[in-house]
Formats: C-alpha cells, structure tokens, sequence
C-alpha cells in the first residue's frame, strides 16, 4: 500500500521532534544532576568519614536536623489551622492572606532574614521584649527556627492548603449527621484522609529548611548550621574543606526526598 | 417529621428560597425536579450542613433551625456514599451507632456480615451504598435523607436495596426524604412527592396527584405528560352539552362574560365539578373539574387516550371528547405502543398496547379517531 508523501513527512517530523525533546530533557537533568553527583562523588566518601572526627560538622549537623525538626513541627501547629480555614471556608481577604503567605517564597532569602532581624533583633520592640524575658533571637538557634520558619512554612501551608482540598467536605457531613463536632469530624474523617498528603507537606517544609542558608545567615552565623559550615569553610579555606560538609548536606536533604518519593508512590499505588 | 417553614438557604450562588414542605412522621417523601433545581441543597439545608437565612426547620417535632447537624438526630445519604475510606465496613457502619447492638442488627438485616472486616475499596457500588445506608440507619435516626442512593446502581441491584430500605422503613416507621430522578421510584417508593425547580418548591402532596394533576404546564412536561396545550378554558354551554360538536354551537352563544382574562372558577361554590371547554388550536375539549377561566395548559395523559377505528355515537360510547385524525408516527416499546396522532394540526399522543396497533393494523399515515374522557383532561 503505498503511504502519501504528507504521512511520510508527519512520520518524520514526529521522529525528530521527538529526539530533539530527548535531547533538551537529557541535558537539562545532566544540568540539575551533574553537580549533585560530583560533589557526593567528591566528598562524600570523605564527608561520611569525617564525620567521627570532624566535631564541628557533626554538631552542624545536629543542629541542622533539630532547628529543622523544630520549625517544622511549628509549621505544622501554626499552619494547619489556617489551610483548612482557607481550603473550607470563603472569608474576605482570604485571596490576600493567599498570597501575603507566598510572599516568604519570591522575596530573596538574605532580604527574608534582614526583614527577620529588623523584627526580632535586639534593638527591636519584639526582639527586646524577647531579649528581656531571657529569649535571644539573633546568633541563637531561636534565629535559626525563625529563618527556618519563615522561608518554609509557606511551602506547608501551600501543600496542605491543597490536601485539605482535595478531600470532599461531604465526608465531613457524613460525619456530623453520624453525631461528630467539627472537631471530632475533622480529628477522626478529615485528618486520617489528609495524614499522607500532610506528611508529604512537612516533609518539604522539613528539607527546605534544612536547606535554607541565606535568611539564617544573617539572622545567625553562630552557632553554624551545615550550610553555613559548608560556606565558611568554603570562604575560609577553599573548596576542598567545604566538600565534605557539602556533600554529607546533600545526602541529608535526599533523605526527606525519598521519603517523599515513598510517600508518592505509596499515595499512587493506594488509590 | 420533616417540616420546613418559609426556609431560605444559600448555597455559594445558588439559593433556596421560601420552602415550605411537610412530610408526616413515618411517611416516605420525594423530591424530584431537574438538575441543579436545589434537591440536595435543600437535604443538606435540613440536615444543618448548610444554614438556613430564613425561616424554620422542624425534625421529628423539634425546632432544629439552629441547631448543629449532630444535635438533629437524622443520617443522611448521598449518591456516591462517602463511606470513610479508611475504615472498614464494620468501623463504617459502628462510626455513629446508638449502640453496639444496633450497629449489629443493621449488619444483620441488610446482610452485610460477610462484609464486616472488608476494606470499603473492594466493595461493588450497591454494596457500598447499602453500607452507607447501614450506617445512617445504625444512628437510629428519626428521619433519613437520601440523595439519589441508588441511581448509579444496575437495576436488579436497585431493587434489592429498595426492597430492603422498603422493608426497614416499614418495621421503623422513620421519616424519609428521598431525591431522586427515577418518577417509577418516586411513584412506588413515596407517600409525598415534592416537585422543586430553581430552588423553589412548585408542588407538593400525593404522588399520583402530581403526576396526574400537575399545578403548571411546566410540571407536567418535566413529570412525562407526553400532551401538554396551551390554550383558553371558558365556561361551558351547557353541563349536559356532551361531544365537541354540541360545545362548538354553544361557544359563542354562552360565552363567559368575563371573557378570556376571568380568573372565576369554574367550579361551583360548593366545589363540586362543572363543565367547561377548552379551546387548543382548532381542537375543543370538554372538560369537567374545578378549572379557573382564562388562558391555562391542558394536560392529558398518554395513557388516558383512546384510539378507535370509528367515531362512537352517545349511544356507544361515554368518551365525551372525540376528534378525527391520522397517525404521524408509531414507536414500539415492548408491549405498548406511542401513537402520534395529527388532529386538526395539534398533535396528540396516545400510549396503546402493541396488540391494539396490530388488532386496529394501525400504521403511519392511517385515519383514526382519538378519544379521552372529560375528566381525563386536567387544567392548570
């Protein structure tokens, strides 16, 4: 059977569009990819081996994982609240409030944490108050949980926004006419529904704040969390001694990646 | 009891406005009405989920108007069943229960124990909804709402569940409302019929009323009323008047003074029936009711009208309204048939058994003589 010249041609256009999204896809994952692997390839060996003898880094990272740990578990609890109020309920200004609390996300880290000083630095009304009552925000780990907060909750609140959505309010209904509260409804129909998508939103919250260095940067340079290590090392004494500190970061943050992969999956294979 | 006084509600834009309904204790109710006419607004304005911005809501005797939808003491069921996915059948049904025993009693009545420590995913849709309803019912609830619970069901399995819902109801006597779109369901299921479009409510009271004596012409249509005329009603010449013919000689004569535009009833002050005739196209029906004078829509029931070979004479005959004409068309379903036929350029319809269409060897393009009684003919 003989083809006419314009399927022929179709064919071809296919093909080749075809290898050229290829192509663009494979460079732009070598691009995201290329560095994360060659510094794990570089220092991460050395980074896990350090991390018996290299004190400084362990209590780095120690730091890093509880002042995240701790400003997740604030996001969480400050948070939750207010995205079921915005996923369930219309008010004025919710549209506002929406978009007041993705301002943490566009503006610049470093600005995000003089913003975070001129609060809660000593000279403020705040941060003296705090001050007073023994509660020292700058160059302490409460500035850290403060940076931390501000830059990720927004990715929380955003994501568990979006669960609470998804999960129909008629079961809630249900639940009322079945003899709940709203609170017992949400405790024991809504929160059980959201749980993974929830999980999911803190995992997030939890990695981009233990990735975060510029707002913290400012806010505290010590006691060091492992992105400011790896940049004062860097600073400091050249790339070589920021490698490993480095790397053992980027393992760090996989953790939560593959948690949230395991998340994923297991939300796919469940519905 | 459900009774709802002068409620209005509002639902995002859309609104419920001035209903008032009562559906006796122990009594089944239904409403129907098309898409979006505010049917489940309207169960969930009841059951509190949504707040009324108006007037009253009385459940079982109570005054509930303010009250949160666990203080209401109804359960509520929707057409996809929301059954909390991740409990159990068993947790399902005991969420609400009054009691252990009656979690279990349920289970046993709608045959469910096989179920009990199944995962909601695995069960069938009728299943499902079975359990939902297991599950409203467990509460011991005074009155039960249903949003379309078994239109998503295939028919054999439709049946049970409303054989078992049937039966429950009537060993319980609770008060039900039901939505649904199916009018045999309506018909069989329901002592009240609640007719709502555009979030009003356009009629109430006994199912075959409504769908014998439909309050407007849009009713009618939405309710199956295959002959619908818009026309005038006057007075007629004369109660013994007795074929079109007799009608035709008296129209002008006796007119109504009042002329088109009266509103006066038709009906006598002591409410019994009088004639009157009603005038569609070139058509004139004999009509005898309580019927307001003016411009109206007639509604006859396809299955009210005749088919004959020839016109009877009195002597024959009680059918008061006879009219020549030839059949459009014939559509075969199963043992009945649906005649269109043309009288005078009004079409109207008849439902017939196949065997009359074989017996009369009626076919498209045939003379025939349609007929209906006077009191077949229902003016709203």
């Amino acid at each position: 059977m003989n083809r006419s010249p314009t399927v022929e041609l179709g064919g071809a256009r296919r093909a080749m569009l075809t290898v050229v999204v290829a192509l663009v896809s494979s460079l732009f994952l070598l691009f995201i990819l290329a560095p994360v692997v060659g510094l794990v390839a570089s220092g991460g060996g050395r980074g896990i081996a350090s991390l018996g003898s290299d004190s400084e880094l362990r209590s780095a990272l120690l730091l890093t994982a509880t002042t995240a740990t701790v400003a997740t578990v604030l996001g969480i609890l400050g948070a939750t609240p207010l995205a079921y109020l915005m996923a369930r309920r219309a008010f004025p200004g919710r549209a506002v409030v929406a978009a007041l609390m993705d301002l943490p996300l566009v503006i610049p880290h470093p600005v995000a944490g003089i913003a975070l000083l001129l609060v809660l630095g000593r000279g403020s009304s705040l941060g003296g108050a705090l001050y007073a009552a023994g509660i020292r925000v700058a160059g302490s780990p409460v500035g850290i949980i403060a940076a931390m907060l501000f830059v990720s909750a927004p990715l929380y609140l955003s994501a568990a926004r979006e669960t609470f959505a998804r999960v129909d309010p008629r079961y809630e209904a249900v639940a009322r006419t079945l003899g709940d509260n709203a609170w017992r409804a949400f405790r024991r129909v809504t929160l059980p529904l959201s749980l993974r998508g929830l999980t999911a939103a803190a995992v997030v919250m939890w990695a981009r704040a233990v990735s975060e260095f510029g707002a913290i940067v400012i806010l505290t340079y010590n006691p060091k969390v492992a992105s400011v290590l790896s940049y004062d090392r860097f600073t400091s004494y050249g790339l070589s001694e920021a490698l490993p500190a480095a790397a053992v970061l980027v393992v760090l943050a996989l953790i939560p990646l593959a948690a949230l992969r395991a998340l994923r999956t297991g939300d796919a294979l469940s519905r | 009891m459900i009774s709802l006084q002068g409620v209005s509600a509002k639902a995002g834009d859309f609104r419920l406005v001035d209903i008032t309904i009562d559906v006796p204790q122990g009594e089944y109710g239904v409403v129907i009405g098309p898409a979006g006419s505010g049917k489940t607004t309207l169960l969930e304005t009841i059951a509190g989920v949504i707040r009324t911005t108006a007037g009253r809501i009385i459940v079982a005797g109570a005054d509930v108007t303010a009250a949160a939808p666990e203080h209401r003491r109804l359960g509520i069921v929707y057409q996809h069943a929301y059954l909390f996915p991740h409990l159990t059948v068993r947790e399902n049904i005991e969420y609400g229960a009054s009691t252990a025993k009656s979690a279990a009693d349920i289970t046993a009545q709608f045959e469910l124990g096989p179920l009990a420590n199944r995962s909601i995913h695995s069960l069938s849709g009728g299943e499902r909804q079975l359990v939902a309803i297991a599950r409203a019912l467990a509460r011991q609830p005074d009155v039960l709402l249903l949003d379309e619970p078994f239109s998503a069901l295939d028919p054999r399995t439709r049946d049970r569940a409303r054989r078992m819902l049937r039966s429950i109801h009537n060993q319980r006597r609770f008060t039900v409302l039901q939505v649904t779109h199916d009018f045999v369901e309506a018909g069989t299921l329901g002592n009240v019929a609640i007719v709502m479009d555009a979030g009003r409510v356009l009629q109430q009271g006994d199912p075959s009323n409504v769908f014998t004596k439909p309050a407007s012409a849009y009713i009618a249509d939405f309710v199956g009323a295959e002959n619908v005329f818009a026309g005038t009603v006057r007075a007629s010449a004369s109660e013994h008047d007795t074929t079109e013919h007799d009608i035709a000689e008296h129209d002008t004569s006796e007119r109504n003074p009042n002329g088109r535009d009266s509103t006066e009833r038709a009906g006598g002050a002591d409410g019994q029936n009088r004639a009157a005739e009603f005038s569609t196209g070139a058509l004139r029906f004999y009509v005898v009711g309580e019927v307001t004078f003016g411009a109206a829509h007639a509604v006859i029931r396809a299955e009210e009208v005749a088919l004959s070979a020839t016109r009877s004479t009195r002597a024959e005959s009680s059918v008061q309204n006879q009219f020549a004409g030839k059949i459009v068309e014939i559509l075969n379903s199963g043992p009945l048939a649906r005649v269109a036929v043309n009288a005078s350029g009004t079409i109207i319809v008849a439902m017939v058994t196949a065997r009359s269409v074989r017996d009369l060897e009626l076919r498209a393009g045939s003379d025939v003589v349609v007929g209906f009684k006077a009191t077949a003919v229902h003016i709203c």
